[in-house]
């Protein structure tokens, strides 16, 4: 009972820190070890015996090319949030803000659709996508993802919240429902299209089933993709691997320092919502 | 004449505007980018599922692929990979989604503490939550192989000195630990919003009557933040259920679920089959059960959260 009690005294350091070095350690250690040599890996050396070469296969081998690879996801996730960004608020007005007939089937289609885990469809879309010709790019990895129910859902909250003054005022002022809507009500949902984008980044950015699925040529590979292939080809290299997590990582790290507040509160509403 | 042409322009606009204008047309007009999308790429691939799981499908020759009726269905449950495939997708979730929620509600109280620092480690139990499945898997592989400081430290809990991943006995706890600490980050956040909600005065007044640290944790704390536990596992488990990332990348190139399938889970059991060996016909079947399988988790999970509230 002793021991439980030291557990929920505030003020303690002693817990928290333990539990940070816990989950701060492998980042550390990838960190480190993406400096070392091969003859060094799980020792501790000097400064002195740090190294770069582990970064700079990556960047003058044509076969793991990681700028190529980070082309590659930047456009993916570039013409997701995009699509995502016009198609779910325009759908989620309509749901939220006008009435006519057929809007509850659709409102239906969004909330079933949302409920079922995205490997129920991933044969067929696999099959579309080789039917198209789709395998191996922008096409396939994009076009089956520019709307997700789950944010058509969040944005349809918020414009419900969205007072009728707004949108009655537009009108008055000679615009109709579509230029009241991109003029005043788009502008207004800054903050939940946000919270969205961010989220569709790091799940697009992270993805790696589908690109896994829908990519074989490595001149096509995402970031993550890429990256378990490097690893599975130089499985015995761990500083070049861990060079190679260093590297695909940093952007999305730079991404989450930069949107940090937003990001956590997106993480938290989505939870809240829930 | 002019003036007439202007007329007749001016009410040929206020007969478009009114269309234009209507909620039915707008309505329609807004939503049709979402549904075009869904129809091609969510309800016929759907439908397709369902569809192709009573055929003999192949990729190679899906124009000849024939109706066999439940045939598909009787071979998966015929197949005794199957069963293990179901066990060891309950299995990662019955030990990860306890202890992440858990991890989870401890590393928020920790965070919520009046110290200095907490905002980087609230950054430290995060980070791994939004670094990809792959790149935690490829680190967690390094760190767990045979001799490393790591497996030698979980020597003294008494487990083997193995290289984890490539140990039949080991493998599916390594894919629970890596869920754990991906997972666990997000279940902090959540709980973090809900903990800041509880009322001060509800802890001062346990203090008043006596209540220790921990008897305020156990009566107070718990109980308040007890919906978003609910929504917390439900979450965790269906997300259990579904992984994919973390199995394929210590397969490496061997059949999804080594070593000897002792990581095959059913969703690497449809993988394999549907994608892999491009079975399309058996592979959906197994989609179809995996639904199945999911569907009656998120029910029972349902039907638990009505009965306790």
């Amino acid at each position: 009972m002793k021991a439980k009690k030291g557990i929920f005294l505030f003020g303690n350091y002693t817990l928290i820190i333990i539990v940070g070095l816990l989950f701060a350690l492998p980042f550390l250690y990838t960190l480190y070890t993406s400096f070392v040599t091969m003859q060094d890996v799980n020792k501790i050396v000097g400064i002195s015996h740090w190294t770069f070469s582990n970064y700079k296969t990556f960047f003058t081998n044509d076969a793991y090319n990681v700028p190529k690879w980070l082309l590659n996801t930047v456009i993916m996730t570039g013409i997701v949030i995009v699509g995502n960004l016009i198609i779910n608020p325009m759908a989620a007005f309509a749901l939220a803000k006008l009435d006519f007939a057929g809007k509850k089937l659709i409102y239906w289609i969004v909330v079933a659709t949302m409920m079922v885990p995205y490997h129920m469809i991933l044969i067929p879309v696999y099959v579309n996508v080789a039917h198209l010709g789709w395998l191996n790019s922008f096409a396939g990895l994009t076009v089956p993802f520019l709307y997700q129910c789950l944010y058509i859902f969040m944005l349809r909250q918020f414009f419900i919240s969205v007072p009728n003054e707004f949108i009655e005022a537009a009108r008055l002022d000679g615009l109709t429902k579509v230029g009241a809507f991109w003029r005043i009500v788009y502008p207004l949902a800054k903050s939940p299209l946000i919270t969205m984008s961010i989220l569709a980044f790091s799940g697009t950015w992270n993805s790696y089933l589908i690109p896994s699925t829908l990519t074989s040529d490595p001149a096509k590979y995402v970031l993550v993709v890429g990256l378990n292939s490097v690893k599975d080809m130089f499985f015995e290299n761990t500083p070049l691997i861990m060079a190679g997590v260093v590297l695909t990582t940093i952007p999305i790290l730079v991404f989450f320092f930069i949107f940090q507040k937003q990001y956590i509160e997106g993480v938290s509403s989505s939870g809240v919502k829930g | 004449m002019a003036a007439y042409e202007n007329k007749v322009n001016r009410k040929k606009q206020s007969w478009i505007r009114t269309i234009v204008d209507s909620d039915f047309a707008v309505g329609w007009l807004f939503a049709l980018p979402f549904l075009v999308l869904w129809v091609w790429w969510f309800l016929y691939p759907f439908l397709q599922s369902f569809i192709r799981s009573f055929q003999d499908a192949n990729f190679a020759s899906l124009d000849q692929a024939k109706f066999i009726g439940f045939q598909n269905y009787v071979n998966i449950l015929k197949d005794h990979e199957f069963y293990r495939a179901v066990l060891h997708s309950l299995e990662i979730v019955v030990i990860a989604v306890p202890v992440q929620t858990i991890l989870g509600l401890l590393m928020a109280i920790l965070v919520n503490q009046k110290i200095k620092g907490k905002g980087i480690f609230r950054t430290v139990f995060f980070i791994p939550y939004i670094t990809s499945q792959i790149a935690v898997t490829t680190v967690f592989m390094m760190l767990f192989k045979q001799g490393t400081f790591v497996t030698k430290f979980f020597g003294l809990f008494g487990f083997g000195n193995v290289t984890w991943y490539a140990d039949t006995h080991y493998a599916l706890l390594f894919v629970a630990i890596l869920f754990i600490f991906q997972q666990c980050g997000f279940s902090m956040i959540v709980y973090l919003s809900a903990l800041q909600e509880v009322p001060k005065d509800l802890y001062e007044a346990g203090q008043m009557d006596g209540a220790s640290k921990w008897e305020q944790f156990r009566y107070i704390t718990v109980p308040y933040v007890k919906p978003i536990t609910f929504f917390v596992v439900s979450v965790s488990t269906i997300l259990g259920f579904q992984i994919y990332d973390q199995i394929a990348a210590i397969s490496r190139y061997g059949a999804l679920g080594s070593p000897a399938g002792a990581t095959n889970t059913v969703v690497t059991y449809f993988y394999q089959n549907g994608i892999r060996y491009m079975n399309i016909g058996y592979g959906s079947a197994a989609v179809v059960l995996f639904f199945f399988i999911i569907m009656i988790i998120t029910f029972l999970q349902k039907k638990l959260l009505d009965d306790k509230e």
